[in-house]
């Protein structure tokens, strides 16, 4: 997959600038042909990734029995073809490395540069600047983020390696049911900002201390935290992607040429993925994320982006009011098998039933294919949101550089 | 031999189960299965001390000794059992298995039940015979499950006991990472208030260069930055004792052997990501957001750089020789564990240190932050030194990181370097016409001069960054030609231009002037070229060299005071400028004292040989008032530099008086003597001798001062 993108990018951007090539100064034709092409681009993109058909996990018979157990999020989530899931999230990021070069593109490439200094763009690009900024706090958390997920994955692991093998003796059923329960709970930790000490009264520690098991709780809270800490207390995914939309509205009237356009548009990607990616891995405070976004419906390059946003706000709510760690498929599977094994787990007994037996088997099985998605996914995912991180910085200095430059040459030197 | 009847095994944790899953069904939320959970254990707990209480009593004489002896005959006969087992080719005839395995997993849970009574002098660690011994029962139960397991198919005793040997060895795993969660929780605390005194020496400041203050030489004498290397004599110490270590060491071994790695390591890292938080943050620490840093005023900017630059520093202490030091320790058998832990512990903290020089170095440039600026790309620089020492040879984790640090560092130096060369642009555009009352310092010429001797500190790095923009320059000019205009050229690639550097160096070497001094030299005629313009400023010549000398005579000092600056002026400079202000002095000395000494020359006083008596009268007594005159105006101006003052007044006294003297010796026998000498003669060599001596104290300030009130 990444050569075919990359070539991608390398075909668009040349594209581009053959245009370019052909009429050195960017005529307004010039102009709109470019902006056009980039449309289509974000538009194909988008289309794609809406439309995303990722092989399906081979489904195993016992696996869809147990999915049909009261509060079962799975379907839901196969519904959407796999959208959400880490390999549609690389896809997403990769999508808008895409955008953001060819976006860089039409913006600086042939055009005069004493444009930056001159509306629209001195307010827009301005404003494009503030909200990189805004993204780049955001790319900050889904790092963090992404390092609980994978100590969720290795509580997973312990969980799945000591029931790898059937029959299960007592002391690994005892291991797995160690593992699960700390993963369950750290879980449902993050899935609740401001958590009564109601929810959170459980033994985290399996430790014969009965007793200081309560009082290692808040310890046990805080080692959680600290994985995944480099955010301040008060920091607010949420109002940090509101910030983001507000003034995010198409240039109109003598505004609305070429340059206007596309810092719109990326304006407009640059908020979608850094909302989705805050939707869908654990991340600071954010109450009413379903509603924050304002894209386009009736423009074309928008549409899927608008089927996109419609579907992930809808999954949202369902799993808000039940609190969740991320919409992440992975995520929400490990959640879900995780419970489902702890439960098995708990009333397993020896002789067991042959049933109880293959089912712990199917979802042990579920569990491994989730965590080697994850252990295949996740540290190319961390790179990958560093890398959106690092080119937000470097096309934000390269801008600015040039705007330098024309201010530079504007003022006078003696 | 009878193998142990399925019947009596089945009383320990078979029977347990039964209780478990005999509870109701149909709690399936996640409270109600923790809230079970809980009585679960404590009835787990309580079963085994049931039975360990009807073993020992059905065992007679069950005091310490016996149960120690006990122990090592059936650890003895556990051994011949394992080599037995492990020698079996055919896994589907096992033998039939022993009493004293399970005499043997009653044994060990007796020894942490013991551990666990509560009588402190019973816990793990105070005895630690019967500590190695336990680890070594733990030890043989790992390996006595693992045989068991493959022969588990074969027949249900097997499995029956394997069922009680993996429940005791996951009891054992659960107390040894219980006592390991203890053990590292426990000394936690006493290493962190070391650190915390480590933190505390942290929070002295350092000054700061304050753009627009006109600052006394107080002040200025406070801007040479120090760089002071936090030298922490504690570098080496661990948070832990050495038996504490000795301690964690063993139990990494117990619970690593016996297949317990993701626990153990998962308890480790998270205490130990939990401490080095926890120090960060009473080093000062916080985590602000990238939009906080980028609206944050300058003021309060330049003391998170400070505080951030010490932070680094100790963080890096902290994290390459006290965490690595431990956990090389703790898992001294595994290098492979210790050093993908290790590498993940500093990657973590190293990112997260990182943000804010992101942060810092997307801010607007401006002059007054060229020194942080370049505070933070030197300590930048020195953590990319200490990762090779690190890696552990992983070269993609080094590169990784390297690559990291470096695209903050370069920017920041790519900031400084900008910086740098406006100030050439931000001197010339200074219009300011107003002169400096009676020729004292200009407060323009004193700012540039002490950044400028701040920035001598900085010498080796601002070479570095004239080098390190030249050189991106050529790869920007080799790129543009190259298909992909957006390949990165800003950034320093650490791993492949190790080439290229090399060339660079020899380039710089083999030229005669740095770029650095080169534009330092730039900046040295832009301050030559202030100080005459503004000179200009004044009407009365005399005062014009007095501010040149002033002035000159300042700078002069504040660079031969730094070694550094006189290296980049170099002598030809500090030649030049010392005969040019001698020059000034010596115009100074004609455009006033010489108009004075043609009161005193002879010609003209004799007419046909004889002397002329009014115009000697008025010789006098133009000598008298221009004499006044000059102490009058040149007493209010400045000469703050002692020397030069003193200078000043010798060689003025060198030229008056002796002419004075003569003159006085040759006419004042003409004046008649009585009420004529007194009206004309005014003064005596003496007298002018001592005004001199009032010349340029400054009295000006005052008298404009109260004239101001």
């Amino acid at each position: 997959m990444p050569a075919t993108e990359g070539s991608f990018i390398g075909r668009s951007i040349l594209s581009i600038r053959r245009n370019r090539v052909n009429s050195i100064d960017g005529s307004p034709e010039q102009e709109l042909e470019d902006l056009e092409l980039f449309q289509k681009h974000v538009s194909d993109r988008f289309t794609d990734l809406l439309h995303c058909q990722l092989p399906q996990p081979p489904a195993s018979p016992v696996g869809d029995s147990s999915s049909a157990s009261p509060g079962d999020g799975t379907a839901a989530i196969s519904a959407v073809d796999n959208i959400l899931s880490i390999a549609w999230l690389r896809k997403l990021l990769d999508s808008f490395l895409c955008c953001e070069a060819e976006f860089k593109a039409v913006l600086v490439i042939g055009r005069d540069p004493s444009q930056f200094t001159k509306p629209p763009l001195d307010r827009l690009v301005p404003e494009l600047h503030d909200r990189t900024v805004k993204a780049l706090d955001v790319c900050n958390a889904i790092s963090h983020g992404l390092e609980s997920i994978r100590h969720w994955q290795k509580l997973a692991e312990i969980a799945f390696l000591a029931l790898q093998q059937s029959p299960f003796s007592d002391g690994q059923v005892r291991r797995a049911r160690k593992a699960l329960n700390v993963l369950i709970t750290s879980m449902a930790l993050d899935e609740k900002e401001s958590y009564s000490n109601k929810t959170t009264e459980r033994n985290w520690s399996f430790g014969r201390r009965g007793g200081a098991a309560a009082a290692h709780r808040e310890q046990n809270i805080g080692y959680f935290r600290s994985l995944s800490w480099g955010v301040s207390k008060t920091w607010s995914a949420s109002k940090q992607i509101q910030a983001m939309a507000t003034n995010l509205c198409a240039p109109r009237g003598n505004e609305a040429n070429a340059a206007a356009q596309a810092v719109y548009i990326m304006g407009v990607v640059l908020a979608f993925v850094m909302w989705a990616l805050v939707a869908t891995i654990p991340c600071q405070e954010r109450m009413g994320l379903a509603s924050h976004l304002p894209i386009p419906r009736n423009v074309g390059w928008a549409q899927s982006m608008f089927g996109l946003q419609e579907k992930i706000a809808e999954e949202w709510k369902r799993k808000e009011k039940k609190g969740s760690a991320g919409l992440l498929e992975e995520l929400q599977k490990i959640d879900k098998l995780g419970q489902s094994l702890f439960e098995l787990a708990n009333s397993y007994s020896y002789p067991p039933e042959e049933q109880k037996v293959e089912e712990i088997i199917a979802l042990v099985g579920e569990v491994a294919d989730t965590c080697r998605k994850m252990e295949e996914g996740l540290i190319p995912l961390q790179r990958q949101v560093r890398e959106v991180f690092h080119r937000i910085v470097r096309s934000r200095t390269e801008v600015l550089e040039i705007i330098d430059q024309v201010g530079k040459l504007s003022s006078p030197m003696n | 031999m009878e193998t142990t009847p399925p019947e009596k095994s089945s009383s320990s944790s078979p029977d347990n189960q039964n209780v478990v899953s005999s509870e109701p069904e149909s709690s399936n939320t996640l409270i109600e299965n923790e809230d079970r959970k809980h009585p679960d254990v404590e009835g787990e707990i309580k079963e085994v001390h049931v039975e360990h209480e009807e073993s020992s009593s059905a065992a007679p004489g069950g005091d310490a000794g016996e149960e120690d002896s006990n122990l090592d005959s059936v650890s003895d006969e556990i051994d011949r059992f394992l080599s037995l087992l492990s020698s079996m080719k055919d896994k589907s005839t096992p033998p039939d298995i022993p009493d004293y395995v399970d005499v043997f997993c009653k044994l060990v849970e007796m020894q942490i039940f013991t551990y666990d009574s509560g009588d402190a002098s019973a816990r793990f660690g105070c005895n630690p015979d019967e500590d190695s011994r336990f680890l070594e029962s733990v030890n043989r139960i790992s390996k006595l499950t693992n045989e068991i397991t493959q022969f588990r198919s074969a027949n249900t005793y097997y499995m029956v006991s394997l069922n009680r040997t993996s429940s005791v060895l996951q009891l054992a795993m659960t107390f040894l990472e219980d006592e390991f969660r203890a053990l590292l929780e426990v000394s936690n605390s006493e290493g962190l208030k070391n650190e915390d005194s480590n933190a505390r020496a942290l929070k002295a400041k350092q000054p700061s260069f304050n753009f627009n203050s006109n600052s006394n030489s107080n002040q200025e004498s406070s801007n040479g930055l120090p760089k002071t290397e936090s030298d922490n004599p504690e570098e080496n110490s661990s948070p832990y004792s050495p038996e504490v270590v000795a301690r964690l060491n063993k139990i990494a071994i117990a619970m690593i052997s016996g297949g317990f790695e993701a626990e153990c390591c998962h308890v480790y890292i998270m205490i130990r990501h939990h401490t080095m938080r926890e120090a960060m943050s009473r080093m000062g620490f916080e985590k602000m957001s990238l939009d906080d840093v980028h609206k944050m005023n300058w003021d309060y900017l330049e003391q998170e750089i400070n505080r951030w630059c010490n932070i680094v520093k100790e963080t890096l202490t902290l994290v390459f020789s006290t965490e690595r030091n431990l956990i090389e320790a703790v898992f001294s058998e595994y290098p492979s564990i210790y050093q993908t832990h290790f590498k993940d512990l500093a990657r973590n903290v190293i990112i997260k240190l990182l943000n804010f020089a992101e942060g810092v170095s997307m801010t607007k440039q401006a002059l007054e932050k060229l020194f942080r600026v370049l505070d933070m790309f030197e300590t930048l620089r020195d953590l990319n030194l200490k990762i090779n020492e690190a890696s552990y040879s992983d070269e993609e984790w080094e590169n990784e990181l390297k690559s990291e640090i470096c695209t903050p560092a370069s920017r920041l130096g790519e900031m400084a370097y900008c910086i740098f060369c406006d100030l050439e642009g931000s001197i010339k555009r200074d219009t300011g016409k107003t002169p400096v009352p009676f020729g004292g310092h200009h407060p323009m010429i004193r700012w540039i001069i002490n950044y400028l001797r701040v920035l001598s500190d900085y010498k080796d790095s601002m070479e570095e960054l004239f080098e390190l923009h030249q050189k991106s320059n050529e790869q920007h000019d080799e790129t543009a030609e190259s298909d992909d205009p957006l390949n990165d050229s800003k950034t320093l690639h650490p791993s492949n231009n190790n080439n290229k550097n090399h060339r660079n160096n020899h380039n710089q070497k083999t030229k005669k002037m740095s770029g650095f001094r080169a534009q330092w030299m730039l900046i040295m005629d832009c301050v030559d070229k202030v100080a005459e313009a503004k000179s200009k400023l004044y009407k009365d010549p005399s005062l014009r060299y007095i501010f040149l000398m002033n002035n000159g005579r300042y700078m002069l000092q504040k660079i031969k005071e730094s070694s550094e600056m006189q290296e980049l002026v170099g002598d030809a400079w500090m030649k030049k400028w010392s005969s040019d202000l001698r020059t000034f002095h010596k115009n100074y000395q004609r455009e006033t004292w010489g108009r004075l000494l043609q009161c005193l020359n002879q010609e003209g006083l004799q007419v046909n040989g004889k002397v002329y008596k009014p115009a000697l009268k008025e010789r006098f007594k133009n000598f008298n008032a221009m004499f006044d005159e000059i102490h009058k105006t040149q007493g209010q101006w400045v000469v703050t530099d002692s020397q030069l003052q003193s200078e000043l007044r010798v060689s003025i006294s060198a030229v008056i008086i002796p002419a004075y003297r003569s003159f006085l010796a040759r006419f004042s026998q003409y004046l008649d003597p009585g009420r004529q000498t007194e009206k004309y003669i005014k003064l005596q060599p003496e007298d002018i001798e001592n005004a001199i001596e009032e010349l340029f104290e400054g009295s000006g300030h005052l008298s404009m001062a109260r004239k101001k009130t």
